[in-house]
């Protein structure tokens, strides 16, 4: 046995070793479509593909399920621009998502503010929460009971009112009826803001605070120096996760602002209720290819905001 | 899942010394708001819960008070009889339990394969096919309800439950995935090289170790599928037309016109409890699950 034999069969069995590793990595890697293919199918059935039909049909005229679809170039857009509807809906869908999305993050920023040194936050977090796993039809036939308006029936908020001596509101008329939506909006959707910031606000140091504390740092200070900084990327996707939801707000205007049994007035439309109704509600001939037109334009509202969104925030990360 | 690991506190915050805690009037006024928007959140679900139970004159005209007078009759669930018996919530309940079950398990069962093999696996390329995964989450289900409603109506799928779960099961891949991936990335490799210098194949690796690791991740996302498609709506009313079918948010969706005309305000109180309580319940039992999986998926 010499040296040179040993060093021999050393390097034999890394060899091996190093040859195991990579049979091994590669029968990992064997499995890895089995393991995509099925998900990654439906989604692009049920979800990739749909949406660029989507995008190819708002290029058509379509009369609905009878008729075919002739490709008429730009005039769905023409038709959906010109339509009156389509701007109120528009104007309403903004004013969900920035008026809407200011007063939630305002809110939840106050909240994470005092949120964090009081006793049973947790609790109170939980509490918030709530709105959140109750249905928006539900919410929203809820709050109708709220805001009723009816002498002899008044609702929650009138029958508060009345008792404070006030004459009895009409919360729910088409020219109220967005800015009850929108306050609705702030309550149910503050929670689950307050919530994600908390988990972040809760991984950050407490001495970074105690130090704040120690240089006299007001609530305020101690949120714009601490608490702003170090939670900025969960602030970003929330930002996200809030322009993906006020989209497609749809189920809380249709009963808060309608008799539920058909659309509401026009003037209180969100997008999501104007490709409902054009599509499948009761008036009219359905036209598809305006309705896709429309498909397309939220989406493209979600890609315009969500990439504005990363721009404002895009910032160095900080460790700690 | 850190609920169930007692093992590391943070070691408590030693006491402030005396004089030192500022109770600033912000703070003041701030504790006060929170305390406010907590009670009228807790005061809220009060008058759902006895409102469900009065009459219609109760409701409006005590709208804090007790409800007493089906009670005095000697029929206290008068309203949930007649949500459950007359409107056919009785028979949503059953359609939606089995639906969202069943479509909340095989999302589950569907995405955690994916999200293990574009996470742990390490081929090529999983990074542009996480991020199209996730991009789905961005989609309005309003953009692509038109291709949906016409391919199914082709394909007999449109009024059938078995089309909604298809479409509950695909469209809540994205969420799941993106859940998942967060998830599976986060747990240790050592038990995964382990498993291979022992020789288990990939796949016994994945169901062996891997699967049980990650429960706390699956057992989240499937209830956070679960309430997602408890309170789904838009799709229910679009693809189901026949009563029979209706899920629950269906049913309250279209009780709530007729409960208008006809005035029947008890039952569709109780029938906006029937679609809520549920959750209620499960949300009590599960706060903590929940709101740590809602927070691993946004929070990294």
């Amino acid at each position: 046995m010499t040296s040179a034999t040993l060093r021999r069969e050393r390097e034999e069995t890394r060899t091996a070793r190093a040859g195991s590793i990579g049979a091994h990595q590669r029968r990992r890697r064997r499995i890895f479509w089995p393991f995509v293919g099925p998900a990654l199918l439906l989604y692009v059935l049920f979800l990739a593909f749909p949406t660029v039909s989507a995008v190819v049909l708002s290029f058509t005229h379509w009369a609905g399920a009878g008729g075919t679809p002739v490709f008429n170039g730009l005039d769905s857009y023409r038709e959906l621009f010109g339509e009156e509807a389509f701007y109120d809906s528009f104007r309403n869908t903004l004013i969900f998502l920035v008026v809407g999305g200011v007063g939630t993050f305002v809110l939840a920023f106050l909240f994470t503010m005092v949120l964090r040194e009081m006793r049973g936050n947790k609790l109170i977090r939980a509490i918030l929460f709530f709105p959140n796993i109750v249905a928006p039809v539900a919410l929203g036939i809820f709050l109708g009971f709220v805001f009723k308006f009816n002498p002899t029936k008044q609702g929650l908020a009138n029958f508060l009112v009345e008792k404070i001596g006030l004459p009895p509101l009409k919360f729910l008329q088409p020219e109220h009826v967005t800015w009850v939506v929108v306050g609705a909006l702030i309550w149910a959707s503050a929670g689950f803001y307050i919530t994600i910031l908390m988990a972040a606000v809760d991984r950050i140091p407490a001495y970074l605070y105690e130090d704040a504390d120690i240089a006299g740092a007001s609530p305020f200070q101690k949120f714009r120096h601490v608490t702003l900084p170090l939670t900025w990327d969960v602030i970003g996707i929330a930002g996200v996760l809030w322009t993906i939801h006020a989209i497609k707000i749809f189920e809380l205007v249709f009963v808060l602002a309608g008799p539920g049994t058909y659309s509401p007035p026009i003037s209180t439309w969100s997008l999501g209720l104007y490709v409902y109704d054009r599509s499948f509600g009761a008036g009219g001939t359905p036209q598809y290819g305006v309705v896709c037109a429309c498909g397309v334009v939220m989406i493209l509202l979600v890609s315009l905001f969500v990439l504005a969104l990363r721009r404002l925030m895009r910032r160095e990360a900080i460790e700690y | 899942m850190t609920a169930q690991t007692p093992a590391r506190r943070a070691p408590r915050r030693p006491k402030p010394p005396p004089g030192s805690r500022r109770y600033g009037p912000v703070r003041i006024v701030g504790m006060a708001v929170v305390w406010l928007f907590t009670a009228f959140n807790l005061l809220l679900l009060y008058w759902l819960v006895a409102a469900s139970f009065k009459t219609p004159i109760e409701i409006f005209q005590q709208p804090f008070g007790l409800p007493l007078h089906w009670f005095q009759l000697g029929n206290p669930m008068r309203n949930y009889l007649y949500a459950w018996n007359e409107a056919g919530f009785g028979h949503a309940f059953v359609v939606t339990v089995l639906l969202v079950g069943a479509a909340a398990v095989s999302v589950v069962a569907v995405g955690a394969p994916a999200a293990y093999a574009l996470s742990r696996l390490g081929v090529r390329g999983h990074g542009p096919l996480t991020s199209f995964f996730a991009i789905g989450m961005g989609v309005p289900f309003q953009t692509v309800i038109i291709p949906l409603f016409v391919a199914f109506s082709k394909i007999d799928l449109t009024n059938s439950l078995f089309g909604l779960y298809l479409l509950y099961v695909a469209l809540s891949l994205p969420f799941t995935v993106f859940l998942l991936t967060g998830f599976f990335r986060s747990l240790p490799t050592e038990l995964e090289e382990q498993a291979a210098i022992d020789g288990a194949s990939p796949v016994r690796t994945f169901v062996r170790v891997m699967l049980p690791l990650a429960q706390g991740g699956l057992v989240t996302a499937l209830i956070i599928n679960a309430i997602g498609l408890w309170n789904e709506t838009l799709l229910a009313i679009v693809f189901l037309q026949e009563n029979a079918k209706f899920t629950l948010s269906r049913a309250l969706f279209t009780f709530y016109g007729a409960a208008q005309y006809q005035s029947e305000y008890g039952g569709l109180i109780a029938g906006v409890a029937i679609v809520v309580l549920p959750m209620l319940v499960m949300y009590i039992v599960l706060a903590r699950r929940i709101i740590g999986g809602l927070t691993l998926g946004a929070g990294k």
